[in-house]
């Protein structure tokens, strides 16, 4: 492996350090420039987060801060809108991130077809991408609108006398925004997996075909296990922000009705912005934090090993 | 690869619903912004434009600098696209190849900065910008922008580079060269998928981006994109014809560039290096 | 020698002072620049408050007012100036907020009280409006000046009235028979009898507070404390919800928003309608209204018994506690509060006086005639509830009513669940 050991190495100085370094020095040079940034823009923030989180600090009544140690956390805990919020979340996260895999998968596997004319599909697919989130929330918002809405009109032009008013239903708005996120972010997803796709060598497919495989055993015995790591890459990120899902809630139904559809980033924005709640909101997100490492903890381990 | 759509009709009608998928709001925004706001709320509702009008863009391009924001937008998001794609390489690098002891708790230290609302970390970052007399500047965003592409940029990097097999670098290094050299003149182009995934992601992040253009770059000269949009808005009214319009002139560039990229994206760059 | 060493030092750092304060107080004659926040959104009017800004730097030579638009919606403003106000940011000078803002705003130390620059808070306010006087002085000081006023009125189609011969209906039930009357003579499927905001937008607010306040019942007491009547709550939720199942208010009303109102009531769709001052120019104006001409204004409807009440909005001008230039932007408040700008707005941009003298001056009666109808709406009407917390008192409110006019929640519930969660808040 070490090629380098080979080379004569005429004394240790600093020059012949950096152009000929060892694993360590390596590693720190090349991890430098993401760490200085990330302590740069995110370390203070997360710091005072986090410090935030152990006051009762709120700017409605004057912004001064009362040390309460572990009270906010408790509370926390018993806050039926916090369980509530989190349900919600997790929910979203259930049902999109398979949902935006398959068809992020089904979309990936379409623009890898050799189509004559290859533009039409592979723009197609990266096209809701171009549209920004908050627009393709309230896009889709207006699709649903239960009078002036192309989906409730095409409805009853094939007959149906009275359409649901989709946004005013908690179970109706719940899956209207899930289909909005599935649509949105199986671009994503397709990107990814597409990529991926592309680096499988064709010599593997043919191999199969010579032994007799069908496409769909290619498929499950092939495509799969080497397009593993993009994959996993894809879930986390899915996941991730899933979890932090605001944007596509907050301009279709703003967490309407009532709050059935109030994610935890909703309810940590609201309570950090309108409430002005500073100390009980970084509460919310040190939580909201720590679910999330919970649940990309085991996809992450999976990616450290592969070597 | 072979797929597993059998037939030129199947594989014709999988198409229209992918193409239908993804341009179906596109075009809806485009028929829009040929409207009048009143007609919008006809019963029953229209599809083509009754009488097309192109005041609509006329108004979007007078009555704000749809330009100048465009080209702010444009500059933020690829400055932060390449800093990104740099950063993120070196760092991807150092996680896939080398030895390093806590790899996994380095990678999770740059995924987990993704993990915070980015409400919550507004102020701060605000209170930064403000120290540095950076506020109403590129720099502004694109610094942030970086850090927030860094997690997914390193992490699909990560994943290209572990999929390459080192027998290339270490051919290249028995050659003479260094190992930064392998990794700029080997590792890299053959991930070239990657990293044009990873750019296209990191862009139109950028682009995208509100919150933070909100708060960090509220003149008008440094202003991005999607504030703007947001600002044809009155306190009562979302005049969608408008903003259709807006949004039209958004969503062009990118289109186009994703056409443009779409074959280095997707296109067979390393079949020739992997074959066999 | 440490001695004549720091006897020059002193003498060092005096020369420095002095100078220093010279040259700050060299500056300070020579130039001074006043931000300005304001929404970009069109109800604020930033190009009719440029002239203010132009005519103050013309009395003020040295002054130059430059306006910050931070948003188009009050939500986005909220989210800027919730950044910029935490970061304790000195950049912006002087504040155009919501009627509602500055109670929580004061309370949040963000406001510089006008007390030492404009003089007692009953003497300064007395000229205007009561409500506003009200709004503006927290805990005795004055945290804003009212810059212009807005109340929600009730627009109606005129001409169908008369066509069916029906007159001006002057309790809610009155409305509600009559617009059933006329739907019915004009058999138009899509004309709604009256339109009213039930998504979850701060005009929620006022759709709980319009039917409650009409039974003679109030939200809460002098000292902010929640005086909620639940059954009176109860009964004003019900009375949208029988409007609704009598066909006179449309079903989907949980998702109808300001605008849509106006743009419904512009294609003729619409019979009555609650809206703010601003929706009489749009039909009046707008190329694409039909209804131009057909349009006439009123009080809102009492609840039999009750009396007659309204939402007032309007937008005030307050000084940032963290700006570095208070005595001159306290100036350019009072400039903009002045009895003479309340009147050039009026006349310019239909924009309703905070000052009720300027309402019968002749000038503004020849400009905008429709504002003697509508002075005494305003003047009858009431401000929501003040509190440093409105932030919250209003999300529950709004959040609630929605709810129950989307028929997910009942009154009952809905009235209850205001009550526990504000009574909290509200105390």
């Amino acid at each position: 492996m070490s090629t380098h050991q080979e080379h004569p190495v005429a004394g240790t100085t600093t020059w012949d350090r950096l152009r000929d370094p060892s694993e360590k020095t390596l590693g720190v040079m090349l991890l430098a420039p993401a760490f200085l940034l990330l302590a740069l823009i995110v370390v203070y923030p997360i710091g005072k987060l986090i410090w935030n989180s152990f006051f009762d600090l709120r700017l409605s009544g004057g912004g001064e801060a009362r040390f309460v140690g572990l009270e906010n956390y408790a509370l926390v805990l018993r806050d039926a809108d916090f369980w509530n919020a989190a349900g919600n979340t997790v929910l979203i996260v259930l049902i999109t991130v398979p949902a935006a895999l398959v068809v992020g998968m089904g979309l990936a596997l379409l623009a890898n077809l050799p189509f004559k004319r290859q533009w039409p599909v592979r723009l197609a697919l990266l096209l809701p991408w171009a549209l920004p989130l908050a627009f393709a929330g309230l896009i889709f918002a207006w699709f649903f609108h239960s009078e002036h809405g192309v989906v409730n009109d095409v409805l009853r032009r094939l007959g149906g006398n009275e359409p649901q008013m989709w946004l005013l239903r908690p179970n109706w708005a719940f899956a209207a925004i899930c289909l909005t996120i599935v649509w949105k972010t199986s671009s994503f997803m397709a990107l990814i997996l597409l990529a991926g796709l592309q680096m499988i060598p064709k010599s593997l497919y043919e191999a199969a075909e010579v032994d007799g495989a069908t496409k769909w055993q290619q498929f499950w015995q092939i495509t799969i296990p080497m397009l593993m790591p993009s994959i996993i890459v894809a879930l986390i990120f899915r996941t991730i922000t899933a979890l932090q899902t605001f944007d596509i809630p907050y301009t279709m139904t703003k967490g309407g009705p009532g709050n059935s559809t109030e994610t935890l980033a909703m309810l940590i924005h609201k309570t950090t912005i309108d409430y002005l709640d500073v100390g009980y909101g970084s509460t919310l997100a040190v939580c909201m934090f720590v679910l999330s490492l919970l649940v990309t903890g085991f996809y992450l381990k999976h990616i450290g090993k592969n070597a | 690869m072979k797929s597993i759509f059998e037939g030129p009709a199947l594989r014709l009608i999988a198409a229209a619903i992918v193409v239908v998928n993804g341009f179906f709001p596109a075009v809806w925004i485009l028929l829009t912004s040929l409207k009048t706001e009143t007609e919008l709320v006809s019963k029953p509702i229209t599809y083509l434009p009754d009488n097309a009008t192109l005041a609509n863009y006329v108004q979007a391009f007078t009555s704000q600098p749809l330009l100048k924001y465009l080209g702010n937008s444009f500059i933020v998001a690829m400055a932060s696209t390449v800093f990104s794609l740099l950063i993120a390489s070196l760092a991807a690098y150092a996680i896939a190849r080398l030895n390093l002891k806590r790899r996994q708790l380095i990678l999770t230290c740059i995924i987990a900065s993704s993990m915070f609302p980015l409400v919550t970390l507004l102020v701060p970052i605000f209170e930064t910008m403000r120290t540095l007399n950076l506020l109403n500047t590129y720099t502004a965003l694109v610094l942030p922008y970086v850090v927030l592409n860094l997690p997914v940029c390193t992490l699909v990097l990560v994943g290209f580079f572990q999929s390459i097999p080192k027998d290339l670098e270490n051919a290249a290094m028995i050659d003479g060269c260094t190992r930064m050299g392998a990794l700029w003149r080997v590792v890299v182009p053959l991930a070239a998928p990657g990293v044009f995934t990873a750019g296209i992601l990191a862009f139109v992040n950028a682009w995208d981006e509100f919150l933070l253009a909100l708060s960090l770059n509220s003149n008008p000269n440094f202003r991005t994109l999607p504030v703007g949009i947001s600002l044809y808005q009155g306190e009562f009214s979302f005049p969608w014809p408008v903003i259709s319009a807006a949004l039209v002139v958004a969503i062009v560039p990118i289109a186009v560039l994703i056409a443009l990229f779409q074959e280095r994206v997707v296109g067979g760059l390393t079949q020739g290096g992997l074959k066999g | 020698m440490k001695r004549r060493q720091s006897m020059i030092t002193a003498a060092l750092s005096t020369l420095a002072l002095v100078a220093g304060l010279g040259a700050s107080t060299l500056t300070h004659a020579q130039s001074t620049t006043l931000r300005v926040f304001s929404g970009s959104g069109g109800s604020q009017r930033p190009d009719l408050m440029r002239k203010l800004y132009d005519q103050f730097q013309a009395k003020n030579p040295g002054v130059t007012v430059e306006v910050e638009l931070g948003g188009a919606t009050s939500e986005l403003q909220r989210q800027y100036l919730s950044t910029v106000l935490n970061a304790k940011d000195p950049s912006i000078d002087i504040y155009l907020i919501d009627i509602v803002n500055p109670a929580q705003y004061y309370g949040a130390r963000w406001l510089e009280p006008l007390d030492a620059y404009l003089g007692k808070p009953a003497d300064v306010m007395k000229p205007y409006l009561p409500v506003y006087a009200t709004s503006n002085v927290i805990d005795g000081k004055i945290a804003a000046m009212p810059g212009f006023a807005d109340a929600m009125f009730m627009y109606y189609r005129k001409d169908l009235l008369d066509k069916h011969g029906v007159k001006e209906p002057a309790t809610w039930d009155e409305l509600a028979a009559a617009a059933a009357k006329v739907q019915k003579a004009e058999g138009n499927p899509n004309l709604q009898g009256l339109s009213i905001q039930g998504a979850p937008i701060e005009g929620a607010v006022c759709t709980f507070l319009l039917p409650y306040w009409s039974q003679g019942k109030e939200f809460n007491d002098a000292g902010g404390k929640l005086t909620l009547d639940k059954p009176a709550a109860v009964k004003g939720l019900k009375q949208w919800l029988a409007m609704v199942d009598q066909g006179v208010i449309k079903k989907n009303v949980a998702e109808v928003k300001t605008g849509d109102t106006v743009n419904e009531f512009k294609a003729g769709q619409v019979l009555f309608a609650i809206n703010w001052g601003f929706a009489w120019d749009r039909f009046k104006d707008d190329p694409d209204s039909t209804v131009k001409g057909k349009v006439g204004v009123m009080p809102l409807p009492t609840t039999a018994g009750g009396r007659g009440a309204t939402c007032v909005g309007g937008w005030q001008w307050a000084v940032s506690a963290f700006s570095r230039n208070k005595a001159i932007a306290a100036k350019l408040v009072q400039h903009l509060s002045s009895p003479e700008a309340s009147k050039f707005l009026a006349a310019e941009g239909s924009l309703l006086p905070t000052y009720q003298s300027v309402y019968t001056d002749p000038d503004v009666v020849k400009a905008v005639p429709w504002f003697k109808n509508a002075a005494e709406v305003v003047v009858a009407g009431r401000s929501r509830p003040q509190s440093k917390d409105y932030g919250q008192v209003s999300d529950v409110i709004r959040t609630t009513t929605s709810a129950v006019l989307a028929r997910t929640k009942t009154p009952e519930e809905g009235a209850a669940e205001i009550e526990s969660r504000l009574t909290r808040v509200m105390r």
